[in-house]
């Protein structure tokens, strides 16, 4: 396991994300990119059991489960970037959040996240073939978010629960843009100056929440015999992104940065999603989230010809799956063991005119007699693009979850 | 399904995807000019003239420094240059030897630098040198009552005994005429000393330390000597010429400095010495400089946002060019001077940091004319470069500095069309050297600097964009 580990961190220092909005926040990692939800296209978060573990758009739902669960989620995801005839081709790599909740009977449940929320990754040289230049653009970026979460069942009304939890961000960005010289300005005998001469546009800077520790969401969950569903509001925050910027000749020849600070505007985001449950085992379910961006978001290090800003939109997500649950059962067949899941999602990014459908297939295939899952999904759709810049891409992704069951602090019967 | 064959369905579908998704790089450099990105940085050259500065001042370090290596007596281009020896004597036999001696005599041995004196590099036709020298010889004895405390003398740190030197005050002290003959083969010099110094010798009980400086301000040039690190390191000779004792005791010596003194009658020029690290610091006003960046880039110069910290363009490169007049300067070995330059930055937030330049070599220019940054040589002026200088300087200026640089005379160049710039074996296997390893105490006058003003050339990088 721990070569696992290995192999997939390294992996991530040469991988892509999504090459859409870089220069803002980059690609959200919706629900933490966890494997369960991912293989029923991302809903599902009102679905309740036992071991369902965390989900980040509902902390209420951990009051229903009974077992801790301890949940980590990798991805990797292949991708075409294309405009007109021209296509871009790389992959991605990502451990998006490590889970764990700690149910504590009438006490409630305890859990905490670490999810990787946006993020914005490349790394890929270009040689120009007129100037015989190589140019190495690098963007290494992550919004991080710690996510403690309490949740507990109402008194005297056992099926309601509430939940509450605090995000606190970290994390840093950089973008770094290696060029040679473009001579052309300057006359033929001046050109010896640039001689082996590669220079370094480098913004690097830090995450967190402006004026506070921490932004909150709350969240209400019913469960049913049948019917489940779940209502939560995330409040809105400000992003601090404290930045420098500098021109580097080397690492230790650079120009004094000039510092400066962006403030990203998230707005508050409403949620909601139901569960319904049919023959025992076949669960169909949909989830909606919504947040209305008011102000763009200023671009990273701005310079030459990039934008000033990235237009934003009304950010929406509806998804719908479908999931056959195991049996659970060690001495039944290991098909039947096996949780299948099915779904699709629409979504709109926060970036104008970015818009993303895709559809899932997934897995839980337990091991062990103790409840302890790998899951599997296998995804692929499109991101559309009509914003300037912005190019459409397709993608095929695999994510893999490893969820770990235990019942500490169960009295066993 | 069993574990096996999802291990494989998983392995096979990775390797279906990587083919679905082949890559075409090239259009990488599509991309990033639709980000508003380039893929090269964009070069710009800009002229400023008529720079005057706004001062101009000659620093000399005048403390003695050691004669480890190599040593100096004489006078040259407005410098005298004299040498201080420490002699420690920790046992009783010169003592016994003066005592019984009837007709002492002392000198000391010098050994010519014969790597310098025997080069190619060296105008083999200055030899013969012949003068009259007039030498002033000044000491001072300390009498060791035990010789421990003689032996303390010698863990004495060289440091320690440079800084007490700085102010010399000798007991007794006389002048001496020394008839000078160097010719091509010659390599030692005895110079006879004053006969009072053996005298205050002989009154020194048996443990004394000499401290001997040897002075020759009057003399036509400078000679140089083997210093007390070497193979041929000085000595006292003392000599019996009487009847009773006529073998020749020797004293090595423990350490030595060389010390000079300046004699130059201008004390508005800028005068630059070579060899002793004279250093000319030239301070330019920021405005010129602001306004024809503000002019070039129809910005506001300096730039006042956030910190201050101006990273919209980057200097690439900064040449300033002077004019200059090598016939008011003098030199010794007839090569070309190389002058080395520093700037005064402070970007890592220190308090004037001095940074000494890189030289980055226009080898069509040296192929053609030589090295810019040459004094007597041809032409009429001096350019060097000053990147690191002027990258700091636009960088930082809204704190209201000005720019500043030094510059010092730096080795003789031999190859002075030669854009290697390194020593090479050439093709015959010879050595190919660009310096000459010993400096020229040359002196050379950078009064014009004031007078006439300077040209800056800038080659800028910037970070704004065409539309």
């Amino acid at each position: 396991m721990k070569k696992l580990f290995g192999i997939i961190l390294c992996l991530c220092a040469f991988a892509s994300a999504s090459m859409i909005g870089m220069d803002a926040l980059g690609e959200e990692q919706v629900l933490g990119g966890m494997a369960g939800a991912a293989g029923r296209g991302y809903a599902g978060s009102a679905k309740t059991g036992e071991a369902e573990g965390f989900s980040l758009m509902n902390p209420a739902r951990i009051a229903f489960d009974t077992k801790v669960v301890f949940n980590v989620n990798f991805e990797m995801e292949w991708f075409t970037a294309e405009k007109s005839d021209e296509y871009f081709t790389t992959n991605k790599i990502a451990v998006p959040s490590f889970n764990l909740t700690f149910p504590m009977g009438n006490f409630g449940a305890l859990g905490v996240s670490l999810w990787q929320r946006y993020t914005s990754t490349l790394r890929e040289s270009v040689k120009d073939s007129v100037t015989k230049t190589t140019t190495d653009i690098e963007y290494q970026g992550s919004v991080y978010e710690i996510v403690p979460t309490y949740a507990v069942r109402v008194p005297y009304l056992r099926n309601f629960s509430l939940g509450a939890s605090a995000h606190l961000v970290m994390g840093n960005i950089s973008r770094s843009l290696t060029m040679g010289p473009d001579n052309s300005a300057v006359s033929k005998e001046d050109s010896w100056a640039t001689n082996n001469l590669e220079l370094t546009d480098y913004v690097e800077g830090t995450w967190e929440v402006n004026h506070h520790p921490a932004y909150y969401s709350f969240a209400m969950q019913y469960r049913g015999k049948q019917v489940s569903y779940f209502f939560s509001y995330t409040m809105a925050h400000t992003l601090l992104n404290e930045l420098e910027y500098n021109f580097r000749f080397s690492q230790l020849d650079t120009l004094a940065p000039t510092e400066y600070s962006r403030e990203i505007e998230v707005p508050a985001m409403l949620a909601t999603g139901i569960n319904y449950r049919l023959f025992k085992r076949h669960n169909i379910m949909m989830d909606l989230s919504w947040r209305a961006w008011d102000e763009n978001v200023e671009n990273i290090g701005r310079s030459y010809d990039m934008r000033a800003v990235t237009k934003t939109q009304n950010d929406f997500m509806a998804s719908l799956g479908y999931q056959w649950d195991g049996t659970g059962l060690f001495y039944d067949p290991y098909w039947k063991r096996i949780t299948y899941r099915a779904g699709g999602w629409y979504k709109n990014w926060y970036i104008e005119d970015v818009y993303e459908f895709g559809g899932s297939v997934g897995v839980g295939l337990p091991l062990g007699r103790k409840g302890t899952t790998i899951d599997l999904a296998f995804q692929g759709g499109k991101r559309m693009s009509e914003s300037k810049g912005n190019w459409e891409e397709s993608f095929v992704g695999i994510r893999l979850g490893l969820m770990g069951v235990s019942s500490w602090g169960q009295t066993r019967r | 399904m069993s574990k096996k064959s999802i291990a494989v369905l998983f392995v096979l579908s990775m390797l279906l995807a990587s083919c679905i998704f082949d890559s075409d790089e090239s259009t990488l450099g599509s991309w990033l000019g639709d980000q508003g990105l380039p893929n090269s940085y964009k070069v710009q050259t800009l002229t400023v003239g008529d720079l005057t500065p706004v001062s101009a001042e000659v620093f000399q370090d005048s403390t003695p420094r050691d004669a480890n290596s190599r040593a100096v007596l004489g006078a040259v281009s407005g410098l005298s240059h004299d040498l201080v020896f420490d002699f420690i004597v920790t046992d009783t036999v010169l003592n016994t030897y003066l005592q019984t001696a009837d007709s002492a005599k002392t000198s000391i041995i010098l050994n010519l630098l014969t790597p310098f004196y025997t080069s190619k590099s060296f105008p083999q036709d200055s030899f013969p040198f012949e003068e009259d020298l007039s030498i002033k010889a000044s000491w001072k004895i300390t009498k060791g009552a035990k010789k421990s405390k003689v032996e303390d003398m010698l863990d004495q740190e060289d440091s320690v005994w440079y800084s007490q030197i700085a102010s010399w005050k000798s007991q007794n002290e006389a002048d001496t005429t020394y008839s000078l003959k160097i010719t091509k083969k010659d390599t030692v010099l005895e110079i006879p000393l004053p006969s009072a110094l053996t005298a205050d010798m002989k009154n020194s009980g048996k443990y004394f330390r000499i401290q001997l400086r040897l002075s020759a301000p009057e003399a036509s040039r400078i000679y140089r000597f083997y210093g007390t690190a070497s193979y041929y390191p000085p000595a006292l000779y003392v000599r019996n010429i009487g009847e009773k004792a006529k073998q020749t005791m020797m004293i090595w010596v423990q350490r030595m400095a060389g010390v000079f003194s300046n004699q130059e009658s201008c004390s508005d020029c800028l005068v630059l010495h070579g060899g002793v690290f004279d250093s000319l610091v030239v301070e330019y006003p920021s405005k010129p400089i602001m306004n024809a960046l503000s002019e070039f880039y129809g910005d506001d110069f300096p730039y006042t946002g956030g910190d201050g910290g101006d990273v919209r363009q980057a200097v690439i490169l900064a040449e300033l060019t002077f004019s200059r007049d090598d016939s008011q300067g003098s030199q010794e070995l007839g090569h070309p001077i190389q002058v080395v330059v520093g700037s005064y930055i402070d970007s890592a937030k220190t308090q004037d940091m001095r940074e000494m330049e890189t030289y980055k070599l226009n080898k069509n220019l040296i192929a053609s004319k030589g090295h810019p940054n040459m004094v007597f040589y041809d032409g009429d002026s001096l350019t060097l470069q000053v990147t690191f200088g002027m990258r700091d300087f636009i960088n930082r200026a809204s704190d209201g500095r000005t720019f500043k640089a030094m510059m010092r005379l730096g080795y003789p160049v031999l190859q002075d069309k030669d854009s290697t710039y390194a020593n090479y074996v050439t093709a015959k296997g010879d050595s190919s050297y660009t310096f000459f390893g010993h400096f020229d105490y040359a002196r050379y006058d950078f009064s014009t600097i004031k007078s006439s003003p300077s040209t800056l050339k800038l080659w800028l990088a910037t970070k704004r964009g065409d539309e």
